[in-house]
């Protein structure tokens, strides 16, 4: 029973072994025999500098912990560094996106328009000259659409009391003079009334110029029109490839409308992809110079356009990178008709190193709005998400999707017949800012972020010497007709090439790396105290030491206070200054006066005399503090 | 063993002997060089042979150099800066847009005070280049007055006679009012002739400014009449307008009703109330969007035209001055809220009967000020005194100088940039000669010769957008005839007649994408980094630390210059002792531990020295064996004894 912790101990002593038996031996020691440049200093000095070498060491240990800590969360703070390259290198050409400013050609779409355009230059006829009578008129008009959201005369003219005048409603009540009559924009403002809930809930949608409420309104009923037209239709109605796109040249390579991969942009219409890298590899560019690039000629056909959905007449255009949908309404450019613009390029493409550096995403994967224009195949953008964001909210409080943006599976597009509150819902949610920014705090970028810097330049094109010669030869291509078909107003042309300088890359890298970590962690290290990994070791080495001595301290003093308790009647000899001695450096002494219990207990009655053992004295005499090293020392290289 | 020998040894092998005891500098030294941690000097003293010994001072005095010179390349280098580009999608605050129409008054409002001038202008143009006016829209009264006008004392020609040069006559020149030939005096400049090679031509023509006494003239020659026409007309015309008070300039130029059709923000309709007026001195009335004053700064959420700002401005080409304007438009400069607009400078030209989109990127860039670089972070540190009520930034710092410098040289201030306090535009009825020294000034001032240059200091700090701008034909074909229907019932009061595609342009400002990229200026360097590379140096080559620049002070400052001291101390005594008692040699200084408080008082210790040295001699045993405690505390002696244990391979 007893053998067991008996062994315990022994084992324990064995692997302990350490360099001292009290806390002050081993701290001697360590300080004696360290490699750090601190501890030496403090034993081995005088009482003064004893002091001020404690100070100075605890002093160093405590910037070298300081100075780590910062390191540590300077490295954890995960920041980049970032690496500019610029120059020119063969690279793959941009896409090239086309689209007209007009979606629709006014010749196939009028069938469809034809109750709204009478409708519109009726209101026109009200807002601008009210005075002549148009009842007959109003007659011949289709005013359903007219009654879902109609367009009002807000006069202001006596400030407090506004009032409103439904611009074709002057048949209902005669009462009211004519709407307008008198007023001018100063006075008057045109707004457009919105209803939801069954013409119940009303607000009115404001506006300073007559010219933006109408634009709006009649985008407005447009989109419901074109809402309940099959998307295949749709594209029929756009201007056809062929006829817009009259000649291409990549390099010195003839191309076609063939070349030109077509989308349906509701905005636009008929949108033309050059080089979209879906189907086939990309077209590299070797060479600088607007002999290496691409050559349109583009008709755009302006006498064709839809008259109050097009107001602004020229070629959209955008280039953009692989594989990516063409935003060209946020992003893209105009081209003027009756001018040459040439586009130089350069591509400034920033990468990034993604999370923890910077967050972005690198595929999409991790952002929690499904993205609606996976149909297209086409990869993650943030505009992608942005657009997908408002149709998922477009969704959630319309119930239908809007016309403009792709619809998620099973879900409508708004029109009046089905969802009579859209359009008042939508323009709600429109100008909303808490939808916005939710939007942007869901999506993320992504980590390669592409951007094509244009410059821009244009001329006059064609001259007027060379006009006759280039319409002949044109109309004859596309039309096989002697005549001209097409005229100024019309021609676009378009050279888009790489600049000497075609690239500008910025890079992304960790600005610090575990390698900087461990040199200034060890910098500092040697730099206060002259230490190193193993002084660590040294020192972790110790503190087991430590809780060595501390666990066999307690032991003995368990042990002690129980044998005291055993012993309490008794009131046992004091130990010999000997005993103490033995106790105090020696280990192997420890299990003895465990065992020494029993073993008084043995003779006990030997115990009661009172044994001069008579110690020498000199020993005790020679017991002084700094003995106690040394005598450790000695009896460590004698264990 | 003998208890009492074993404690003895104990104590000598565990007290060395510490540095300031030792007895002399060599001693010091040598202990220095055998307990310090830095690597190298042990090796000096441990080194057997001369060569090697010489070879390892070498090689620690070139660690030492090296050491040195690599941290003084570390403090040189740490004020250097790491650039970091940062991209960020985010709600960005819409930039404050100024819009100016290109003519700064209206000609039926400013043609009463121009028409004097006007006219001259044109007998001018008469005379020099038989060029009858031929233009009958409006100034066909003034023709008919400025043919009556022959008798009257031309007031603008007299005060700056413009004049034709011929080549053939160097030095001659034709005043083309009174036909005679002038002799010119004073220097002749030719307008840039000094930065470009002018093709001579057989006529040119300039004008002359003259200081008050006529003898000092300058003779500015352009080499296009075009150029001496519009610049002689802008001078009087600042002269002209200097006089009138600001709230009548005000009125005389466009209101922002007039100015703007239709405004469109964010799918918001806007109108004049959102627009500030801003009255420049070139460009007249010019209207600024979102700027501060308007509460908030707007911001946009959403990239792409129809969130950003869409104005139809109304440009009325009647009321253009002929003289004054020679394209028509307005011109759009995008700036900080607190910017001031330099629209003279910078600024984008629209083109009338097109929309002009333009898209912007925002790039923001922070530059560290002192002592990275010499940028300033708000101006206040540069000697030179805003006059615009605007931040600070480099242009209005050029500016002002020079404003401040021709008020200080001409007594007046110059009329394209604000008034200093306390100083007036300059006019011929104050000034007479203000001309003169202005143009003297400016070219002092452009060949940076006034000092403003080096005086003033780029911002840290600045926001650039970049515009990708685009023109499409507005409005199109179809739309033409019912849109300017609409426009013309919108503009309403304004004007009377029927708007013309000419007179209208569009604008579209906006974000093409929400990223906003800064490029951010860090140190490349902090002390951290500073003090772990100083202690890799320091270990890499010698195992040092700070410990050991202490110890080394300790040492070679403290210890040898008490051991000195000390030194020195005992030699005063000893002279001191031989002067006063020189017949007894025998208190001999050599009681050491009396210097040394550290040191127990030892009598016996030059007897046992002596013992020590020298076998003991028969008699010296009579005073019986020395204590053991003598011994243990004999530390010169374990000192000694070390010495010789190192010394010894060394010492032939």
């Amino acid at each position: 029973m007893l053998r067991v912790p008996k062994f315990l101990l022994k084992g324990l002593h064995r692997l302990q072994k350490g360099p001292g038996y009290t806390y002050k031996e081993l701290l001697v020691w360590y300080c004696n025999n360290t490699n750090t440049h601190g501890p030496k200093r403090i034993i081995c000095e005088g009482p003064k500098k004893k002091a001020m070498w404690f100070v100075i060491t605890l002093l160093f240990a405590g910037l070298v912990c300081w100075q780590w800590a910062v390191f540590i969360q300077t490295y954890l703070s995960w920041e980049v560094s970032v690496s500019l390259s610029m120059g020119f290198r063969t690279m793959d050409f941009p896409a090239v996106t086309i689209c007209n400013s007009s979606p629709f050609q006014y010749s196939k779409v009028k069938h469809l328009l034809k109750d709204l355009d009478e409708l519109m230059e009726a209101l026109l006829d009200r807002i601008l000259a009210p005075e002549i009578s148009h009842t007959n008129t109003t007659r011949t008009l289709n005013l359903t659409i007219w009654n879902h959201t109609p367009l009002v005369l807000i006069d202001e003219r006596d400030p407090h009391h506004p009032v409103v005048l439904d611009l074709f409603q002057s048949s209902h009540n005669d009462s009211s003079p004519a709407p307008g009559s008198a007023c001018t924009a100063q006075e008057c403002k045109v707004a457009m009334r919105l209803c939801s809930f069954n013409g119940t809930l009303c607000t009115f949608r404001n506006f300073t110029s007559a010219t933006q409420a109408v634009t709006e309104w009649y985008i407005l009923q447009a989109t419901n029109i074109f809402s309940q037209v099959r998307r295949q239709q749709l594209v029929e109605l756009g201007y056809p490839g062929e006829r817009m796109i009259l000649a291409c040249l990549f390099g010195t390579e003839p191309c076609s409308y063939r070349n030109f991969t077509s989308i349906f942009y509701p905005d636009y219409g008929n949108c033309y992809i050059f080089n979209w890298g879906m189907m086939e590899k990309a077209l590299p560019s070797t060479n600088p110079g607007a002999e290496f690039g691409l050559k349109l000629i583009l008709d755009i056909g302006q006498e064709d356009y839809v008259p109050f959905l097009a107001s602004t007449a020229g070629a959209r255009l955008m280039l953009h990178e692989q594989k990516t949908y063409p935003f060209i309404r946020e992003e893209g450019i105009y081209a003027m008709a009756g001018t040459e613009t040439s586009i130089g390029v350069m591509v400034d493409r920033l990468q990034r190193k993604g999370e923890p550096y910077s967050p972005c995403t690198m595929n999409g994967s991790d952002v929690a709005i499904q993205n609606l224009y996976n149909n297209f195949t086409t990869t993650y953008s943030i505009q992608a998400c942005l657009h997908s964001c408002f149709q998922d909210h477009m969704i959630r409080n319309c119930s239908c999707g809007h016309y403009l943006y792709p619809l998620p599976p099973g879900k409508k597009y708004c029109n009046n017949q089905d969802f009579p509150d859209w359009a008042h819902c939508y323009l709600k949610l429109q100008v909303s800012v808490a939808q916005r920014e939710t939007c942007i705090s869901m999506c993320k970028e992504s980590c390669n972020d592409t951007q094509y810097k244009m410059t821009l330049s244009m001329a006059d094109w064609p001259s007027e010497a060379s006009e006759d010669w280039i319409f002949h030869v044109l109309s004859q291509e596309r039309d096989q007709s002697t005549n001209i078909t097409l005229s100024r107003k019309g021609i676009v042309k378009l050279n888009i090439y790489f600049q000497e300088f075609n690239y500008r890359t910025i890079e992304e890298s960790p600005a610090n790396n575990i390698v900087w970590l461990l040199s200034n962690l060890g910098g500092q290290f040697g730099f206060w105290m002259g230490g190193s990994v193993l002084c660590l070791i040294e020192f972790g080495e110790i503190i087991i030491d430590f809780v060595w001595i501390t666990i066999i301290k307690m032991v003995a003093f368990c042990k002690s206070l129980r044998r005291r308790r055993a012993q309490a009647p008794y009131t046992g000899p004091p130990p010999t200054v000997a005993e103490l001695v033995e106790a105090h450096t020696n280990f192997g002494f420890q299990p003895d006066t465990a065992n020494h219990s029993a073993h008084t207990e043995a003779y006990s009655d030997q115990q009661t005399l009172p044994i001069p053992g008579t110690p020498p004295p000199n020993y005790d005499s020679l017991r002084l503090q700094p003995l106690d090293t040394i005598e450790s020392d000695s009896e460590g290289e004698a264990i | 063993m003998a208890p009492g020998e074993k404690i003895k040894a104990k104590i000598r092998k565990n007290l060395p002997v510490r540095g300031p005891q030792a007895p002399t500098i060599k001693d010091l030294m040598q202990w220095y060089c055998l307990n310090t941690n830095t690597h190298g000097c042990r090796r000096i003293v441990v080194s057997r042979g001369r060569l090697r010994r010489l070879l390892w001072i070498l090689f620690t005095l070139t660690a030492v150099a090296l050491i040195l010179w690599q941290c003084a390349l570390l403090v040189i280098s740490f004020y250097t800066v790491s650039v970091s580009i940062k991209v960020h999608f985010r709600k960005l605050d819409f930039p404050a847009v100024t819009i100016c129409n290109m003519n700064p008054y209206k000609r039926s409002a400013v043609g009463y005070l121009l028409a004097d001038l006007d006219k001259e202008t044109n007998s001018a143009l008469e005379s020099l280049y038989g060029f009858s006016e031929a233009k009958p829209r409006e100034r066909r009264e003034t023709r008919s007055r400025s043919s009556a006008w022959e008798g009257t004392t031309p007031r603008f020609l007299n005060l700056i006679p413009l004049l034709v040069f011929n080549k053939d006559e160097k030095g001659k020149a034709r005043d083309f009012f009174t036909g005679r030939k002038r002799k010119i005096s004073g220097n002749i400049i030719h307008k840039a002739s000094n930065v470009m090679h002018v093709q001579d031509s057989k006529k040119l023509v300039g004008f002359q400014l003259c200081s008050n006494d006529t003898s000092d003239c300058a003779t500015y020659t352009f080499s296009s009449g075009l150029n001496a026409i519009q610049e002689w007309y802008k001078l009087h015309y600042m002269n002209i307008m200097a006089q009138v008070p600001l709230e009548k300039k005000v009125n005389m130029s466009y209101s922002a009703e007039e100015l703007l059709v239709t405004c469109f923000f964010d799918g918001v309709s806007c109108d004049a109330r959102n627009f500030t007026l801003f009255h420049h001195p070139m460009y007249g009335n010019c209207y600024t969007f979102n700027n501060q004053e308007n509460a908030t700064t707007l911001s946009t959420s959403m990239g792409g035209s129809e969130y950003g700002l869409q104005v139809i401005l109304y440009i009325n080409e009647n009321e253009y001055n002929p003289y004054l304007v020679s394209s028509t438009g307005a011109k759009v400069l995008i700036h900080q809220q607190d910017e001031y607009p330099f629209i003279e400078d910078v600024g984008t030209e629209i083109e009338t009967a097109m929309s002009t989109s333009i898209g912007m990127h925002l790039t923001e860039s922070f530059r560290l000020s002192e002592p990275y670089s010499q940028c300033t972070e708000d101006g206040s540190d540069v000697p030179v005194t805003n006059i615009y009520n605007a931040a600070y930034s480099l242009q209005i710092c050029l500016y002002s100088c020079f404003q401040t410098k021709m008020v200080e040289t001409c007594g007046c201030a110059q009329y394209s940039q604000p008034l200093p306090p306390a100083a007036n535009y300059c006019n011929y009825q104050q000034h007479p000669n203000w001309m003169y020294c202005y143009y003297q000034l400016y070219q002092a001032f452009v060949q940076e010769k006034l000092g403003c240059q080096s005086v003033c200091r780029e911002t840290c700090s600045f926001k650039e957008w970049t515009l990708t701008t685009s023109l499409a034909q507005w409005p199109s074909e179809v739309s033409e005839k019912w849109l300017l229907n609409v426009l013309t019932w919108d503009q309403g009061q304004q004007i009377n007649t029927k708007l013309n595609k000419t007179d209208l342009a569009k604008l579209l400002i906006f974000y093409k994408d929400l990223n906003q990229r800064s490029i951010v200026e860090s140190p490349a360097n902090s002390i951290e980094m500073l003090l772990s590379n100083f202690g890799g140096q320091l270990g890499l080559w010698m195992s040092c630390s700070v410990v050991c620049v202490i110890e080394i002070i300790e040492v070679f400052f403290i210890d040898s210059l008490s051991i000195i001291a000390r030194h020195q101390w005992q030699k005063a005594k000893e002279w001191w002792a031989r002067r006063q008692a020189p017949s007894s040699p025998e208190v001999h200084p050599r009681q050491r531990g009396q210097d040394n408080p550290a040191l127990d008082i030892d009598d016996d210790l030059p007897t046992f020295t002596s013992a020590m040295r020298l076998p003991p001699g028969p008699g010296a045993q009579v005073p019986g064996t020395p204590p053991p405690r003598y011994n243990t505390l004999r530390l010169e002696r374990a000192f000694s004894t070390q010495l010789t244990d190192t010394q010894l391979p060394s010492e032939p």
